[in-house]
């Protein structure tokens, strides 16, 4: 990991933005931090955990990001600081939490950083998190540079305690996962000590730590974002840069500031196009704001996903008296700027040019042609697809398997994991619903009880280990206690994979990389009363009957456990491949064998090719892990899968 | 009529879905696509080849009869009732055991196992059902394992399955016992021999059981696991009319249901079939009816007449005439099945000229329909 523990005030260290919001942390002095894995988050937490024991903090990866923020809420209450830190998608399982302890208040600076996603180039939804700091009264910070990052991300915690309400930071990926240069500040040297101080200041018969008398408190909170006002006029993440008088003024936030600068420099608008930076989100800064305002008649708001900063800025300008500069609006509700996806230079050029009446050509037509031609001309075609050796193409292979010869029509149902691409061809087509975690399992409870609407389509629901203990276990117990039909699949490949090997409650291993008491899912469902089948997947024939065994049965849900460590995991760990593979090219009967080419076409593992010269099936030995799996579909028995 | 092979596609919408499938097993196995799975065959994936053995074999895709009599008798189809034959006569094993284990006379297990004993052959594929009743294929290498498929239980069983599963380069000489739907498609297979994994050359003795219809292994056996202890059956049997009874033997005496309960199991396709005495087999075995312990066997090729010579020679087979009642009862229920077949085929193509599979000389046609 980076070097986010150094202890060299002034240096300058090239950090990407998770990193220096993690330095920012512990030059914030934090006790606890915890969260859950989710690009584009992850790093934030993984620089943390890799420094905790070194200076003196817990940190921890928890079950999910509720509990996450509650394990967070339990330091600040005793006078630690502590910071979260999540995906877009982590902040809707905060959500309830969350809108209580707004209300509440909390102990010592406390932190929930949400990483978006814009085009969810990592996620199964595009979300804007903005909206919730707005909905539930929480002020919001966005760094635009990774300076500021860091600097912002400290500034939060003293920024918390002093309006005694948590604070959120919105990143979004090109921040979170680009890197430019950090100069450090200090450490914090001083010794913490824990201590739960319960007693209400206001009513001292009452807790402090409840949202009750909850209108009062509200009203409280709102007199806590009136301060929050005031401290971000005056707030140097927020500023302009331009002419005094311009023809355009842009008003943007996080990474579009940079876009914006980019698209102003290229077009060598300096002189001419002002730039208002934002970096205090919620509340804004309203006279700050409406200073800029009469800088220009023309305004774009510049902004991923959401038009945040343009609605709240135009509900400012309603609010304005008759006589003040209402200038035209330009974004994302006159088109000009895309309410949906990432946003680069090239898309606030065009914008520009649009409003300024501009002849703008980023480039030569000639040479975008062939920049354009050329990823098609030498690059290798390449599906989304699963790593070589990856169990779960060995599980949808059972499953499709299994379904087909079932025969009546069942499907999958399933959430967001590696195992969500099994809605394309490397999972055979087989996931027919994707949604947040958990929720393949909690649609398959609805499925599952339609019968006497004449539903008898077998549903399948998959989930992965780390999402069985995040979300998946309330809706098994759902549909045990409600008799729903349908086989919960859990794709057990021993770690959170999608998002870089984290573990989980089942690993046996903590964050800090402690051996703990794993928990034992089998054991778990058998307590629960639920009929629970181990198989490995790479045993085809056997997962296949496993499945087919639980297709046919009826009444309340049935588990099969599909346990198979993933390969990456493996393969770091014992370094050495499980099998030798290759093709025999004399058994193999390439296209006079009838099997249509099975391995390459339908199979689809990376490791396999098709090698047009001899006209055979052939092993990529660079990418092949050598799991052997595809021995078993091969019908002419050519691929040999020796011992090591 | 349409001749040319097309592919696995095609296999399912004019035979599969069409009603046609016989799950004679002949498309199952042979590639990894297509399998047959409780009573059906299923397509795994999707197979992008126009042209395949599946709907090349199959008995239910378009059959030139003349192309294949041609290849098994060297003559063109006879349309006769009972097809070509050498000689029709009735055997029964002498062999107490044997007997004691067979549906009828115990002439199949006695020709096979003569078979084995001789270096004939070195395994038959046969259907073996499990202690359920659940009908299976199976390889049987020894007399043993012969004696344990002994017996009928009236279900379709993907037997060629199992043939196409043998690997090619397995030199093993085989004996089939096949209905008459496998028993063409054999005769196809032999006709354009697999390019693939498998070698028909290794099967050297075709024996064809008689065949009126077949049940669903799918519906039939869940009616059956519903209405008895399954393992405790020991034969089923359907007596000859006017009995119209279905039986099941057990420890407790014999349970009897109506044939016409058991009737609704008969596959759809078999109301297509015009072939009840397997016309291309080495040897055609049924049971004859009114004879308890005898089976009516026709003889139709050399390799054929040679085993029943020497089974007579060794004593192994006890052979006598078939009453000419009996013959002139078996002609007749054979071709009503050809033309009841033929007028069945006609209402489902909804077209006189359009006879689905059936490749027929229309002077033959002709006759069935007259």
């Amino acid at each position: 990991m980076s070097g986010v523990g150094i202890d060299a005030p002034g240096s300058t260290q090239l950090f990407i933005g998770n990193e220096a919001i993690a330095r920012g942390a512990l030059e914030a002095g934090i006790g606890l931090a915890s969260a859950y894995p989710g690009t584009p988050s992850t790093e934030i937490m993984e620089s943390l955990i890799s420094v905790a024991k070194e200076k003196n903090f817990y940190a921890e990866w928890s079950i999910n990001e509720k509990v996450a923020l509650e394990v967070a809420a339990g330091a600040s209450f005793a006078g630690i600081r502590a910071i979260t830190s999540m995906k877009q998608n982590g902040v809707n399982v905060v959500f309830d939490f969350l809108a209580n302890i707004v209300m509440s208040g909390i102990g010592a600076g406390l932190i929930l950083v949400s990483c978006d996603d814009p085009s969810a180039i990592s996620s199964s939804n595009e979300q804007d998190t903005r909206h919730i700091a707005k909905w539930l009264d929480i002020p919001l910070l966005e760094p635009g540079t990774f300076q500021e990052a860091k600097d912002m991300t400290k500034w939060a915690f003293d920024l918390a305690e002093e309006l005694n309400s948590i604070c959120m930071i919105r990143s979004v990926t090109r921040i979170a996962h680009a890197r430019g240069n950090v100069t450090l500040g200090e450490l914090p040297k001083k010794e913490q000590k824990a201590h739960f101080d319960s007693i209400c200041p206001v009513v001292p018969t009452l807790p402090k730590f409840i949202p009750y008398p909850s209108a009062w408190l509200h009203s409280q909170l709102h007199a806590k974002l009136d301060k929050a006002r005031e401290l971000f006029e005056s707030s140097p993440f927020n500023w302009y840069t331009g002419p005094e008088e311009a023809e355009l003024l842009l008003i943007t936030c996080g990474s579009c500031w940079l876009y914006s600068l980019e698209a102003v420099n290229a077009l060598k608008l300096e002189s001419k196009v002002g730039i208002l930076k934002l970096g205090t989100i919620w509340p804004l800064p309203q006279k700050l704001i409406e200073t800029h305002l009469g800088k220009s008649q023309k305004i774009l708001m510049v902004e991923e996903i959401d038009p945040f900063l343009e609605g709240s800025i135009k509900e400012l300008v309603a609010d304005l008296p008759p006589d003040s500069p209402h200038p035209r609006f330009y974004g994302k509700h006159s088109g000009h700027i895309n309410a949906y996806g990432e946003l680069n230079p090239d898309m606030v050029i065009e914008a520009i040019a649009k409003i300024m009446g501009l002849a703008y050509q980023p480039r030569d037509p000639e040479y975008s042609k062939k920049a354009e031609e050329v990823p098609i001309t030498y690059m290798p075609p390449r599906i989304m697809t699963f790593c070589p050796g990856c169990p779960h193409r060995a599980a949808f292979w059972a499953i499709k398997n299994a379904l087909r010869l079932d025969g009546r029509d069942g499907f999958v149902t399933g959430d967001i994991g590696c195992y969500s691409m099994a809605i394309g061809p490397a999972g055979f087509f087989q996931e027919r619903t994707m949604y947040c975690m958990g929720a393949g399992a909690g649609v398959a409870n609805g499925l599952g009880k339609l019968g006497q609407f004449g539903f008898n389509q077998p549903v399948l629901a998959v989930c992965g280990d780390s999402t069985f203990f995040h979300a998946t276990i309330p809706a098994l117990i759902n549909g045990i206690y409600n008799q729903s039909n349908f086989t919960l699949i859990i794709l057990d490949n021993n770690a959170t994979a999608m998002t870089g090997f984290q573990p989980h409650p089942g690993t046996g291993v903590t964050g800090m990389g402690e051996t703990t008491r794993a928990v034992d899912m089998e054991a778990l469902c058998h307590s629960l009363g639920v009929q629970v089948e181990v198989c490995d997947p790479f045993d085809l024939e056997n997962t296949t009957a496993t499945l087919l065994k639980a297709l046919a049965q009826d009444g309340g849900p049935r588990v099969v456990i599909m346990r198979r460590e993933c390969e990456l995991v493996r393969a770091r760990r014992d370094k050495k491949p499980l099998y030798k593979v290759h093709v025999d090219p004399d058994k193999c009967l390439g296209e006079a064998c009838g099997c249509d080419r099975l391995c390459t076409r339908v199979f689809g593992c990376q490791g396999m090719v098709w090698d047009s010269e001899s006209g055979k099936a052939n092993i990529d030995e660079t990418i092949c892990t050598s799991c052997g799996v595809c021995a078993d579909i091969c019908p002419q028995g050519a691929i040999i899968r020796e011992a090591v | 009529m349409d001749m040319k092979v097309k592919g696995s596609k095609e296999l399912l919408t004019e035979v599969t879905d069409a009603g046609l499938c016989t799950l004679c097993g002949a498309c199952a196995g042979g590639c990894p696509y297509l399998v047959s799975y409780k009573g059906r065959i299923v397509l795994l994936d999707s197979c992008t080849l126009s042209e395949g053995q599946c709907y090349q074999y199959c008995p239910r895709t378009y059959t030139d009869m003349d192309v294949i009599s041609q290849r098994v008798f060297g003559t063109p189809y006879s349309g006769d009732e009972l097809g070509t034959t050498k000689e029709v006569l009735m055997a029964r094993s002498t062999d107490g055991h044997i007997k004691e284990r067979a549906q009828y006379g115990g002439t199949v297990t006695t020709l096979l196992s003569l078979a084995l004993e001789e270096g004939l052959i070195d395994g038959a594929i046969l259907t073996k059902m499990s202690d359920d009743k659940t009908p299976s294929a199976f390889l049987a290498r020894s007399r043993e394992e012969m004696l344990k498929c002994a017996g009928s239980n009236y279900m379709a069983c993907p037997v060629l399955q199992a043939l196409n599963g043998i690997p090619k380069d397995s030199e093993q000489r085989l004996a089939v016992v096949a209905m008459p739907c496998q028993v063409l498609a054999l005769s196809k297979m032999r006709e354009e021999p697999p390019q693939n994994r498998v070698n028909i050359g290794n099967v050297k003795l075709v024996v064809g059981l008689f065949c009126t219809w077949a049940l669903s292994p799918d519906g039939f056996h869940q009616f059956l696991k519903e209405n008895l202890d399954l393992p405790q059956v020991t034969k089923f049997d359907i007596p000859p009319p006017p009995a119209n009874i279905f039986e099941a033997y057990t420890p407790s005496g014999k349970i009897s249901f109506p044939l016409d309960e058991i009737r609704k199991f008969v596959m759809p396709a078999c109301a297509c079939c015009l072939d009840m005495t397997s016309e291309f087999a080495d040897i055609s075995v049924g049971s004859v009816e009114g004879i308890e312990g005898w089976n009516t066997v026709i003889i139709r090729t050399d390799v054929g007449a040679q085993l029943i010579e020497m089974a007579k020679e060794k004593g192994k087979l006890e052979v006598d005439i078939l009453p000419p009642e009996n013959l002139a009862h078996l002609k007749e229920a054979s071709l009503l099945k050809k033309k009841r077949a033929l007028q069945e085929i006609i209402t489902r193509s909804g077209d006189r000229n359009n006879l689905l599979y059936v490749g027929l000389q229309q002077s033959i046609i002709d006759r069935l329909l007259a």
